[in-house]
């Protein structure tokens, strides 16, 4: 929550007490910029959006103003899905945007509504977090009391209702047409692309927006300092700032609002406090369990937006960074993170289905000191006959760090090999 | 009409057609476990990934869930393909049991297939790493399931829920513990169950009519038609009858649906697909009888001579009125187009007909199964085998002149009469008429009602054709000769018309075939040369509009 040169202009109410409380809230001025929204046309927020150079903080980083312009002509109803199911490794953003500031959300997912003129919004919340959901549902029930939610929304003749489902504990439910399958009462299992875009085909076959937490918060901030404003806090081609959940061997770990596009250093040691007991970081992983892993190396000029990771070879993904020390095993790494998508796997399709747990298996016998020496090719192996071929992008989730840990640190794993 | 090209080879398919479709055309597999044609695509399988080349871009894509475009470049045999499928073969056979000979599947199983085509890979797993799931598990009354083979394409379960509109089989647990089981406190019990196993790629599921009963290579397959009721299912009979020593009263070793696109398209019901056991049952008539005293043994062609001597004699006393014939709307078309030409037209017997209201029933439902359990009541309304001019007697009616005795001869065929009479009535009706023929493939009540009794050959010993509610003419292809001294149904007439003097058309089924099609008006035009495999409609019939075959409540895909 400190931001020693952080921008606060999503969290700046975080710490305020009572922001949860509509009343409080409505001080600090919550649910203005959704009447400056309803002053404008739908078209014009989308544009505001577009130009503001918003991109989805789920991990996908795709431009928020672009997917809501997807919205087919002429069909309705349509649907509003903020996706609250936040639950990659090393991801915790969305739980204090839920938790300190939920009229924000749904003040944002109502002028996302207005501007894709859709009836309802599902908020999806990860069925493990039992306290946000309370606090989003009294929110929810408050907005809708004061007349923010519900039929004729402040008079605009416009209706809109929010309505508050969870998951049962799947991380596959975050994937978007997972998240519209357990939406509509179904196992999560995602959905078959084409269609490609849930604004087309989405929530019971009707155009769905499904757009993150953070994303949506950001929209009211948009409308209040204008989209020229938000650029400036960001890179050119993503606008605004971005929540780094920062964990692992640091000092201060927590959720840090600074500008995208700013060093990877600056998160670290300005932010976090260095290294814990003085150690040498060793890697990072800069975007939550699925993004590559970066050695110190690679890290050494990084800024965290999304063309420069990709450019140095992972990706922003939640902005979920985990600090590495020279203490911590990569092979052991690599068993926590292939058990958990072993574990979270849907089952839906056969590369992932039956190849997370192999990968999980060949994992922990080199771990234990069982493993032979083609185990590292038949790893790399392995996880090439995943990635891309099955039908959301857990797979290549898994494929792409196990790829990227057996490259850049092989000489660990060799050196667990007897053989 | 999208022009592409697989494996540089042009085709040219329907708008809308997948690539696993436009592939077939051309006699090309595009392997594949999940997409069945009948069933909604749910991509899952992973085989069926190929290269796809559209303007000027290169991409991998599932073939079940892409359309076919004009311009469309695919490659089903590149290097990058066969490593894919090879890759994802080795992902299901990682935990697949090795019982290939043990399973009954083998011969005849895409796993196995596709592993000669795209696998021969050596083994990366111990065999101590296997999973274990549910072995012998019994999923219904007809069914059974190993889970340790099932490659969880979810054919089965979306079959029960979008074409018999039940939800009793699904995919429980997620990730490498997903398995196919019943859906919690449901049976795999609907009347359709039985394709569930037809749609199994593997050997998960498996017939217990079936299982353990032959290797499937040992088979030998006929297209055939159903004739357990009057829609007329087409279907292929395996069979197998060299190695008797398995079972040497068991000829037909299973039925399998085959597609018809205006009939049943790739399903069959389960009263259909069990119901050969009839073929061979042990009660099959395979010799003649008779309580003519002072014969040992029964001939047919001594119950043949007899017959047209007590019909000659009735004639000749008594006149056409003495004679009644009750047909059965389950012979084929040419049995009743030779027992209308003989009694009808040469002997002036008024007294014939198919119907009788004691019949039994069967259960009726939207998807296949019809009530009327004939195979041939349209053909025998067309051919004309019914009461006519002026003292014609209708089915009901037959009987109860019967029972007054105001027949000298009574003719029945297949049905048992005795199931609609009671004790006394049985009596009466063996007194009262002078003498009875009945022709019937089972043991039953007529066979001791009757002065006479000749076997008759089933639907699966003999070439013929039926005509279903539809009025679609199919044919059937005989695998085997019929059982003992069971003789068609139309060679009866035949050589009873011989004895009678009256020469009746054709020594050949064929021959009969093609001489109902210049008699009868609605066959006009037909030719047994010119049946096709899939039927053909009556003459003046119009093919029925396409009705896509599944229950009028189908829960959505899986």
């Amino acid at each position: 929550m400190t931001s020693s040169n952080g921008t606060r202009l999503l969290s700046r109410n975080f710490a305020l007490p009572g922001q949860a409380n509509l009343d409080t809230a409505l001080k600090r001025g919550a649910y203005e910029m959704l009447k400056r929204a309803l002053k404008m046309k739908p078209e014009e927020v989308t544009t505001v959006v577009k130009a503001s150079g918003l991109r989805g903080h789920g991990g996908a980083g795709f431009s928020a103003g672009m997917k809501w312009g997807f919205v087919p002509k002429d069909v309705f109803p349509r649907y509003v899905c903020v996706n609250a199911d936040e639950s990659e490794p090393g991801t915790c953003k969305d739980r204090l945007i839920l938790e300190y500031d939920p009229h924000l959300l749904i003040e944002g997912a109502l002028i996302c509504a207005w501007a894709v003129q859709a009836e309802r919004i599902y908020i999806y919340v990860r069925g493990e977090y039992f306290y946000p959901t309370r606090i989003v549902q009294r929110a929810i029930d408050e907005a809708r009391a004061k007349g923010f939610v519900g039929e004729n929304i402040l008079g605009s003749g416009w209706s809109c209702h929010v309505h508050l489902g969870t998951g049962a504990g799947q991380y596959i439910c975050g994937e978007e047409t997972g998240l519209i399958e357990s939406l509509e009462g179904k196992k999560g299992w995602p959905r078959l692309k084409p269609p490609f875009y849930p604004a087309a085909v989405g929530l019971w076959g009707k155009p769905t927006i499904v757009n993150n937490v953070e994303t949506l918060a950001f929209v009211p901030r948009i409308i209040e300092i204008g989209a020229e404003k938000f650029l400036s806090y960001g890179t050119p081609k993503a606008g605004g700032p971005t929540l780094f959940s920062l964990s692992g061997s640091v000092n201060r770990p927590g959720v840090y609002e600074l500008p995208t596009g700013v060093p990877l250093k600056t998160l670290i040691y300005d932010c976090g406090g260095g290294i814990k007991d003085g150690r040498r970081l060793k890697a990072v992983i800069p975007g939550g369990s699925s993004s590559h892993i970066l050695t110190a190396e690679e890290c050494e000029n990084l800024k965290m937006d999304f063309e420069s990771v990709v450019a140095a070879g992972s990706m922003l993904g939640s902005a979920a960074v985990m600090v590495i020390d020279e203490t911590v095993s990569i092979p052991r790494l690599m068993v926590w993170m292939t058990r958990f998508y072993a574990h979270e796997s849907c089952g839906q399709c056969t590369p992932c289905r039956e190849g997370t747990g192999w990968l999980l298996r060949l994992a922990t016998r080199i771990l234990e000191g069982r493993g032979r020496r083609r185990d590292l090719d038949d790893l790399y192996e392995l996880a090439e006959n995943i990635d891309g071929k099955t039908i959301c992008a857990l797979g290549q989730a898994v494929a792409w760090p196990t790829k990227s840990y057996i490259t850049k640190f092989r000489h660990e794993f060799e050196a667990l090999i007897q053989e | 009409m999208p022009h592409l090209e697989i494996n540089g080879k042009p085709v040219e398919v329907p708008a809308g057609t997948n690539l696993i479709e436009a592939a077939r055309r051309l006699n090309i597999e595009i392997p594949h476990y999940c997409y069945h044609p009948g069933l909604a695509v749910v991509g899952s399988c992973r085989m069926c990934q190929v290269e796809v080349e559209l303007n000027g871009r290169k991409s991998i894509v599932v073939g079940c869930n892409t359309a076919a475009a004009d311009g469309m470049k695919v490659f089903n045999n590149t290097e990058a393909i066969h490593r894919i499928r090879s890759g994802v073969l080795e992902f299901y056979l990682q935990h697949h049991p090795l019982d290939c000979p043990i399973c009954d599947d083998a011969g005849e199983c895409d796993l196995q297939n596709y592993y000669l085509l795209h696998g021969l890979h050596d083994s990366r797993v111990e065999l101590t790493e296997k999973h274990h799931k549910h072995k012998v598990h019994d999923v219904g009354p007809t069914v059974v399931l190993d889970s340790e083979r099932c490659v969880l394409c979810s054919r089965c379960a979306r079959f029960c829920r979008e074409i018999a509109g039940v939800d009793e089989l699904g995919i429980f647990e997620h990730g490498g513990d997903s398995e196919l089981l019943n859906v919690p406190g449901r049976l795999l019990e609907n009347d359709y169950a039985g394709n569930v196993v037809d749609l199994c790629p593997v050997g998960a599921l498996t017939d217990k009519d079936f299982r353990f009963r032959r290797r499937v290579w040992y088979l030998k397959r006929t297209p055939s038609v159903c004739t357990g009721c009057s829609r007329g299912c087409n279907i292929y009979v395996d069979w197998e009858t060299s190695r008797s020593y398995k079972n040497p009263q068991r000829r037909i070793q299973r039925l399998k649906p085959r597609y018809n696109r205006g009939v049943n398209e790739w399903w069959i019901c389960d009263r259909g697909r069990y119901g050969y056991h009839a073929v061979d049952a042990e009660n099959r008539l395979t010799a003649p009888r008779t309580k003519s005293d002072g014969e040992s043994e029964a001939t047919v062609d001594g119950v043949l001579d007899r017959a047209a001597e007590k019909i000659k004699a009735a004639l000749a006393k008594h006149g056409p009125k003495s004679v009644a014939v009750i047909a059965s709307s389950s012979s084929s078309n040419e049995d009743l187009f030779l027992l209308k030409r003989l009694f009808a037209d040469e002997l002036k017997v008024h007294s014939l007909d198919v119907t009788l209201s004691g019949e039994p029933k069967g259960k009726e439902d939207e998807i296949l199964m019809k009530a009327d359990v004939s195979p041939n009541r349209r053909g025998a309304v067309e051919i004309g085998v019914q009461p006519w001019g002026g003292g014609g007697v209708a089915g009901d009616d037959i009987v109860a002149s019967a029972l007054d005795g105001d027949y000298e001869v009574l003719i029945v065929v297949h049905h048992d009469l005795t199931r609609m009479l009671s004790q006394k009535e049985r009596n009466r009706l063996g007194q009262n008429c002078d003498y009875i023929l009945y022709l019937g493939t089972h043991e039953n009540g007529m066979c001791h009602l009757a002065d006479d009794v000749i076997p008759i050959a089933m639907w699966a010993e003999r070439d013929a054709t039926y005509t279903n509610f539809q009025g679609r003419v199919q044919r059937t292809w005989r695998p085997f000769e019929p059982r003992g001294e069971a003789l068609c149904e139309w060679r009866v007439w035949q050589e009873l018309g011989k004895r009678l003097g009256h020469s009746l058309p054709a020594e050949s089924v064929a021959g009969v075939f093609d001489s109902i099609g210049t008699v009868v008006a609605s066959f006009k035009g037909l030719t047994w040369e010119g049946l096709p495999a899939n039927g053909i409609m009556l003459t003046g019939v119009s093919e029925p509009a396409y009705r896509k075959v599944q229950s009028s409540h189908p829960l959505p895909a899986y």
